[in-house]
């Protein structure tokens, strides 16, 4: 059987939510809420619950970033420092750690944004062609609900979406 | 490797100029000026100009204020002196004061100005970028830039002739200042390693003790305690490290020696010896 | 008291895009005046910096105390200007303030260009400008490194540091209203817009990433802009001259920078919302909270003024003292009191909501608050060169026209790239306006439902963003 992809677009969100949560539910056997994907014009925590538990990592790459940029910031500007004794001290240290803290402050916070919008760019399924299922109409003020099903399910996910007053619906095979 | 270089050395490097720094001095090149004997001819200064290929600017951008004078006379009149007027000015020659913990130093950012072993704070001309906050952090003012290319016409022919060929001639957008005469400190110091010997007292005078008509600018090496300026400097109770306080504790009338800005703690290594006035 | 809501909540979410959509193709005519205005003051910068450049420093005026003066004043006024954008940005995103949603993004956009301004002025003021890589620290075969001590280094860190991260912030805020113009556009613009969004479509799993990325760059980006100002009054706090090496100076930095940036957020206000018939998204009611901020920003920094002028007085530091008394009847008395009048008098005028609520008006006030910014600045820079420790080299110095002209076409620079900014990207955030909107709509259903219900208890009526 192959698969397929099916969009849903709502323009009621609260309608959008209970055909969602009509899936958790197990409306429709054989699709679980893993297989749904919302898109909306805003943000929306409180409907993106009923899609359950989907974990965000970026801040383990945030943190590691943090500390990589101190880290290498004190390994790298001490280092400099120690191989370049000819450099002007005016009494100073030469591996004067104040100085060296402000510049590693800045190296954190350098690193950490860096590190930060890097994985948000691989980790947020960014930089990728969009699939034939988008609606223009989802950044204007309706909200699509994408299923991937086999091609069984197709009727009762249908009827499922005309319950909650679907708009309109569109489908693609997938290879 | 970088690492164990910091790990092996991390005391060292730690230490400000209030432990002694990690600096090894050959020498220290030090001044003792007499201002009881200088009569504020500008001697020094015209000797200046012609040692170190100062460039003239002329009236107006004098006026400005964009000389080039390494070393100035400052002339101040005492308000409280007005019962002395045939007295006159007192005058004060005042240059680069080469400082122990220079404040021109850390805030170069490309590391333009630094300390040589021999004490000296040096200026890099090729390295410096004209930030010029070496010359704001200078509280004794005697740093010059080079605000135009002055050598256009500071020397119209045929007086290029007459430029120093031991230094360079300095382009615009360059920060310059007294050097203390390194390029004759050079020439002494590689003579006397030829000769394989120490560099001796009185071997290297700068172009301004040299044109000092009363001899009120003395130079030489703290380091080597028979030198002339060792034993000014230990007679005035002048000790590096060692600031005004301690030594007004101890009322001398013939202590007549001082290091301008002592209190902010800059460490200069040039002693200025005062002035006596009549007491009437 | 007149009581309005930030927004109207029934705006339709098609109406937000569109009027976004319709600012950046069909601008007042005002708006081709204005940017004709700033890059006639670029061309005049331009030519007098060619002048800078070939003869030299000393055509600026600037001379053996003065080697610092318009600049770097201008440097720290720019620098300051980006402080209120982004700062306020990422703190009001904190503390769910959705009023900062519809002005947001030209703040945040603010931020970024008055740090690529800022920027020019240490090449502008550098003597020999095509070596200004030696401040980098690259691997060079001499071994050579920048010195990590001085200030100016930290400035290159915290400044590169704070316009990557800004720009980035900027950028990220921007990809769902990208795809928005992305999908109702065409030609260059479609081009343009499909790249820079970066295939965003919407899905959950994009929000959910977005959402917690904007959050840890909001936390990123308040100790950033904080250290930032902080290290650019560590060029003169660190120094060791009379004026200029002030404790109280970081803080100080930072509050007057909120102050000329919160300042030029509402002349950019004013301008936008005429500009671009910005009515209904920039309303009334934002402009006083902006204003009340401002105010409140304001007596902070007329505060630190005063800590500062007091610890000066009653600290006997003859060098300091004496500075302080030359600055305020000295030949430079004039413009610190006039710093002190458009600093610390003119701010009331924000505090009566009439006087908030007339917009001629508060362009000019706006105007002035950030002359008497600017002033500020070179009130810290140029008195102390003018009489350091050292008496012999005591002077008093003003500007020469190149340097004037410059600084002038800094202002032009700023607008010019500011205003095509505007008119190349969406100015007012519309997806989060449209959350905003949503957000509102539904707290206000859910409260006239509570007083169906429940008809025993008063109704206390409060609006969403009230005391945020």
């Amino acid at each position: 059987m192959s698969k397929k992809r099916i969009m849903g677009l709502f323009s009621d969100f609260e309608e959008a939510h209970d055909a969602i949560a009509d899936i958790r539910r197990n409306a429709v056997p054989g699709l679980t809420v893993d297989n749904v994907t919302m898109t909306s014009p805003i943000e929306h925590p409180e409907v993106e619950e009923i899609l359950g538990d989907r974990p965000v990592h970026i801040q383990k790459f945030t943190l590691f970033g943090a500390i990589f940029g101190v880290t290498f910031g004190f390994l790298f500007l001490s280092g400099a420092q120690a191989t370049f004794l000819v450099q002007p001290q005016g009494g100073k240290a030469v591996i004067p750690l104040p100085s060296n803290f402000t510049l590693m402050y800045e190296m954190l916070i350098f690193f950490g944004v860096w590190f930060t919008f890097f994985a948000f760019l691989f980790l947020s399924g960014l930089l990728k062609k969009r699939s034939a299922l988008y609606s223009e109409k989802v950044s204007l003020d309706q909200v699509a609900i994408i299923v991937e099903i086999d091609g069984s399910l197709d009727e009762p996910v249908k009827e499922l979406f005309q319950k909650h007053k679907v708009l309109e619906i569109r489908e693609e095979v997938v290879q | 490797m970088s690492l164990d270089n910091i790990l092996n050395h991390w005391s060292d490097y730690r230490k400000g100029s209030e432990e002694g720094g990690h600096h090894d001095y050959e020498h220290r090149w030090a001044m003792a000026i007499n201002l009881d004997i200088c009569n504020g001819c500008n001697a020094c200064s015209t000797a200046c100009y012609a040692e170190n290929n100062l460039a003239v600017v002329g009236k107006e951008r004098f006026e400005k204020g964009q000389a080039m004078h390494w070393l100035r006379i400052e002339r101040y009149w005492d308000q409280q002196d007005k019962d002395y007027p045939e007295q006159g000015a007192s005058f004060l020659p005042m240059m680069c004061q080469h400082c122990g913990s220079a404040t021109c130093e850390p805030v170069c950012p490309v590391a333009a100005t630094y300390h040589t072993p021999d004490g000296l704070n040096a200026q890099v001309y090729n390295r410096c970028i004209g930030s010029r906050y070496c010359s704001n952090n200078c509280p004794f003012r005697v740093r010059y830039f080079n605000f135009y290319s002055y050598y256009e016409s500071a020397w119209p022919e045929p007086m290029e002739q007459q430029l120093n060929p031991d230094i360079s001639v300095r382009d615009k957008g360059v920060m310059e200042k007294c050097t203390f005469c390194v390029q004759r400190i050079r020439t002494a110091k590689d003579k006397a390693k030829m000769e394989d010997r120490e560099v001796q007292d009185g071997e290297v005078m700068t172009a301004c003790a040299q044109a000092c008509p009363t001899s009120a600018i003395v130079f030489g090496d703290t380091m080597d305690e028979n030198s002339v300026v060792s034993k000014l400097w230990k007679k005035h109770q002048v000790e590096r490290g060692v600031y005004a306080k301690t030594k007004l504790a101890k009322k001398d009338k013939d202590l007549r020696g001082y290091r301008i800005f002592e209190e902010l703690n800059v460490d200069p290594s040039v002693m200025y010896l005062d002035r006596v006035r009549e007491d009437i | 008291m007149v009581t309005e809501k930030d927004i109207n909540e029934q705006i339709a979410w098609a109406k937000i895009n569109t009027d976004v959509l319709e600012s950046m193709e069909n601008p007042r005519p005002a708006f081709w005046v204005t940017l004709a205005v700033c890059v006639a003051m670029v061309a005049c910068a331009v030519l007098a910096e060619y002048i800078q450049y070939t003869e030299g420093m000393g055509t600026a005026n600037l001379n053996n105390p003065h080697m610092w003066d318009m600049y770097i004043a201008a440097f720290v006024f720019w620098i300051g200007m980006s402080h209120s954008g982004t700062l306020l940005s990422a703190i009001l995103h904190l503390i769910h303030a959705d009023w900062r949603k519809p002005i947001y993004r030209f703040a945040e956009a603010m931020t970024t260009f008055s740090l690529l301004t800022a920027g020019l002025f240490p090449m502008i003021h550098l003597g020999r400008v095509w070596n200004l890589y030696w401040v980098l620290p690259y691997v060079s075969d001499r071994g050579h490194w920048p010195n990590f001590r001085s200030p100016l280094v930290w400035d290159a860190f915290a400044i590169s540091t704070y316009l990557t991260a800004s720009m980035l912030f900027l950028f990220v805020g921007m990809i769902p209203d990208l795809a928005i113009c992305r999908d109702n556009t065409s030609g260059w613009r479609k081009k343009l817009y499909t790249v820079l969004s970066l295939g965003w479509v919407g899905s959950d799993r994009q929000w959910r990433h977005f959402r917690k990325i904007y959050l840890l760059m909001a936390c990123f980006l308040i100790p950033l802009a904080v250290s930032v100002h902080s290290i650019v009054s560590a060029d003169f706090a660190m120094s060791i001259m009379p004026g200029w090496h002030i404790t109280s100076f970081p803080p100080y930095f930072v509050a007057g920078a909120l102050y000329s940036g919160c300042a030029a957020i509402i002349t950019l206000f004013i301008l936008l919302r005429y500009f671009f018939r910005f009515e209904d998204y920039m309303t009334l009611a934002i402009m006083e909270k902006t204003c009340k901020l401002t105010f409140a920003i304001a007596m902070v920094w007329t505060y630190l003024n005063l800590i500062e002028f007091a610890s000066i007085w009653y600290g006997h530091d003859m060098y300091n003292k004496e500075l302080l008394i030359a600055k305020a009847t000295g030949p430079y008395a004039p413009i610190f009191w006039t710093m002190i009048f458009c600093g610390s008098v003119l701010p009331f005028t924000l505090a009566f909501q009439k006087l908030r609520r007339h917009m001629p008006t508060m362009f000019v006030v706006s105007l002035f608050l950030n002359l008497g910014m600017f002033f500020e600045r070179w009130m810290i820079v140029a008195p102390t060169l003018s009489m350091s420790q050292e008496p012999h080299q005591w002077d008093v110095m003003y500007g020469s026209i190149i340097e004037w002209a410059i600084v002038f076409g800094s202002f032009g620079w700023f607008g010019m790239l500011f205003l095509i900014f505007v008119k190349v990207f969406p100015s007012v955030s519309m997806y989060e306006v449209k959350e905003m909107v949503f957000h509102r709509k539904r707290s206000a259903g859910e409260e006239d439902l509570a007083r169906m219900t429940d008809h025993s208890k008063p109704v206390t009526q409060t609006t969403g963003g009230e005391g945020a």
